[in-house]
């Protein structure tokens, strides 16, 4: 019992810090967006190199935030399996979009 | 000085030319060097020259790029802004770009935008550093590049964060200390330019390096057999793909050409439960194949996104498996029009490997073709800068998506995944029948009247040619 407790507090612990993940990661990813109008409005070679990478980093920031979503919601169903006494085994993944 | 011999140029040139008109005026047809404008014309210039090759070889014809003929009519097919009816996204929201392969797999493939580097092999077509620079803009962006048909390739292993690998039909990556470091597994069957065809790199083109890679003898040739080494019925195939998916975890696809013979082929894919179908259209490119297989071979990439989408939503199964387009798409407004038919990313082969040499070009031109950079064969290879290279395709590929989201912000959508085949209007009314997309010529609501109207025209053996439409008395 105190076993299966345990792999809740876990789950739930996941399940937190992977919403607070996915957050930060939107945030960062506005911020790498901004920085990018901002760099784009000098007209240098340079600069404009830096801008590009801020918005690839934008991008995979928003990935970041698409992963942690879809894992949530794995953690999500593996503590709904573990309330209704399974183990915590699911072969169906839930959709990410 | 210069005045004066500009001035005897321009004279001689002056001679030569009214000589030149006045003889082609003059002469009989079957003497006159103008014949050479309407023969050309009949033949082609490509085909004129690809006669000239033949003739001079005696074996197939090696044309490297793929078909230059354009199959898919994509620029029949327009998106459809909004205003009022739906608001466009506001520019300060980020429009979504990422796209997971894979869903069902232990280990999903998830990718930071929807385009990916296609297959081309380390020696069957490309250099090592072209590769590896291939491999080093998509890890920028956040994308996966593709083995190809090789082995498996140390360095561009190392430079590729997302590695998609293929489990092809020469056996140079289908030993589990070579797949199960992949980070998705393509089963390749096929390709759009070569179909199912067998080919073979003579060992007098095959280096140290590609030996090692490939796993072969001193003299041994590189052979790409016409079926998968092991797998001669379905039952094999379905085999092969549940010990993949069960030994590596990653995400297992199928790569195949497409052809009219799709929807069977994609049952048996569907059956052996793959996590991925790659169609390859008729208007992908190769290193070098002939140009036989390249024109005259296989499905179009616009009917094979539309059918592999349309078959998949009757079999249920959007959404489990994700749909790989590629083929020809060689342009943003193409890859998104793809997407919007139903393609959950595309892979680009042609248009990389030229965003790639860009700038480099100048190195090679008017002496070599730019691909003299970047294939294994090439004179120049060695005068590639990776770096260069690796920045000009993250450049390309960070604009290419720039566009694809200024087309999402107009349709109102926050996710390039959202946009759909009803945000596409087209021109032709065939092609709205076949693809159901609707005819941008009347309204929504008269979509179903139009074509019971114009039913005649469309029973016509001639689709393409314009045939007047008789009208019964009750129609009118």
């Amino acid at each position: 019992m105190s076993n299966r407790n345990d792999l809740k507090n876990t789950l739930s612990y996941l399940h937190s810090e992977l919403n607070r993940i996915e957050t930060m990661a939107g945030t960062l990813s506005t911020v790498e967006r901004e920085h990018f109008n901002k760099l784009t409005n000098f007209d240098h070679r340079e600069l404009m190199d830096i801008a590009v990478e801020e918005q690839n980093a934008a991008r995979q920031l928003g990935a970041i935030k698409q992963m942690c979503l879809a894992m949530a919601q794995k953690i999500e169903g593996m503590k709904k399996a573990l309330d209704h006494g399974e183990p915590g085994e699911r072969t169906q993944h839930d959709p990410v979009h | 000085m210069i005045r004066f011999i500009e001035n005897i140029i321009r004279s001689a040139v002056d001679a030569t030319v009214d000589k030149a008109v006045t003889r082609m005026i003059r002469d009989q047809y079957t003497e006159n060097l103008f014949e050479l404008v309407p023969a050309t014309t009949k033949v082609g210039t490509t085909n004129l020259m690809e006669i000239a090759m033949r003739a001079n070889q005696g074996t197939s014809v090696s044309r490297p790029l793929g078909s230059p003929i354009h199959l898919s009519p994509w620029e029949k097919i327009l998106f459809n802004p909004c205003h009022l009816f739906r608001f466009p996204t506001p520019e300060n929201v980020g429009i979504q770009t990422s796209v997971t392969i894979g869903q069902r797999a232990r280990k999903p493939l998830t990718l930071s935008i929807p385009v990916m580097i296609a297959a081309m092999s380390f020696g069957g077509a490309l250099s090592k550093s072209t590769k590896i620079a291939l491999a080093k803009a998509a890890t920028a962006v956040g994308t996966a590049t593709n083995s190809g048909e090789a082995g498996l390739l140390e360095e561009e292993r190392e430079a590729a964060h997302l590695f998609i690998g293929q489990y092809n039909r020469g056996g140079w990556m289908n030993t589990p200390d070579k797949y199960m470091r992949l980070d998705a597994i393509e089963i390749q069957l096929g390709q759009g330019a070569q179909g199912s065809s067998p080919q073979r790199t003579t060992a007098k083109n095959i280096g140290e390096d590609y030996r090692e890679v490939f796993g072969l003898q001193h003299g041994e040739d590189a052979l790409i057999h016409s079926r998968l080494p092991g797998v001669n019925t379905k039952e094999d195939f379905i085999q092969l793909v549940r010990r993949l998916r069960d030994e590596s975890g990653v995400p297992v696809g199928l790569k195949i050409a497409a052809t009219h013979h799709l929807e069977k082929e994609l049952a048996i894919a569907v059956e052996a439960g793959v996590d991925f179908v790659t169609v390859d259209g008729a208007e992908g490119g190769t290193h070098g194949g002939s140009p036989t297989l390249q024109d005259d071979v296989g499905l179009p990439t616009l009917f094979a996104v539309a059918r592999t989408s349309d078959f998949f939503m009757r079999k249920r199964v959007m959404g489990d498996i994700q749909l790989l387009a590629t083929g020809g798409l060689v342009t943003p407004g193409k890859m998104l029009k793809a997407l919007a038919l139903g393609a959950d990313a595309v892979y680009i082969g042609t248009a990389a490997v030229m965003a790639l040499a860009s700038e480099q070009m100048v190195k090679t031109v008017p002496f070599e073709p730019p691909t003299s950079l970047v294939v294994y064969s090439g004179k120049m290879t060695d005068q590639l800068d990776v770096e260069q290279a690796a920045l000009n395709l993250t450049r390309y590929l960070n604009a290419c998506m720039q566009e694809m989201e200024q087309v999402a912000i107009s349709l109102g959508k926050t996710a390039i995944a959202d946009i759909a085949k009803s945000d596409l209007c087209t021109i032709d009314p065939f092609l709205a029948k076949a693809t159901g997309i609707q005819l941008g010529m009347v309204s929504s609501e008269e979509q179903e009247q139009f074509f019971v109207d114009t039913q005649p025209a469309f029973d016509d053996d001639r689709p393409y040619e314009h045939q007047p439409v008789e009208f019964s008395e009750k129609q009118l």
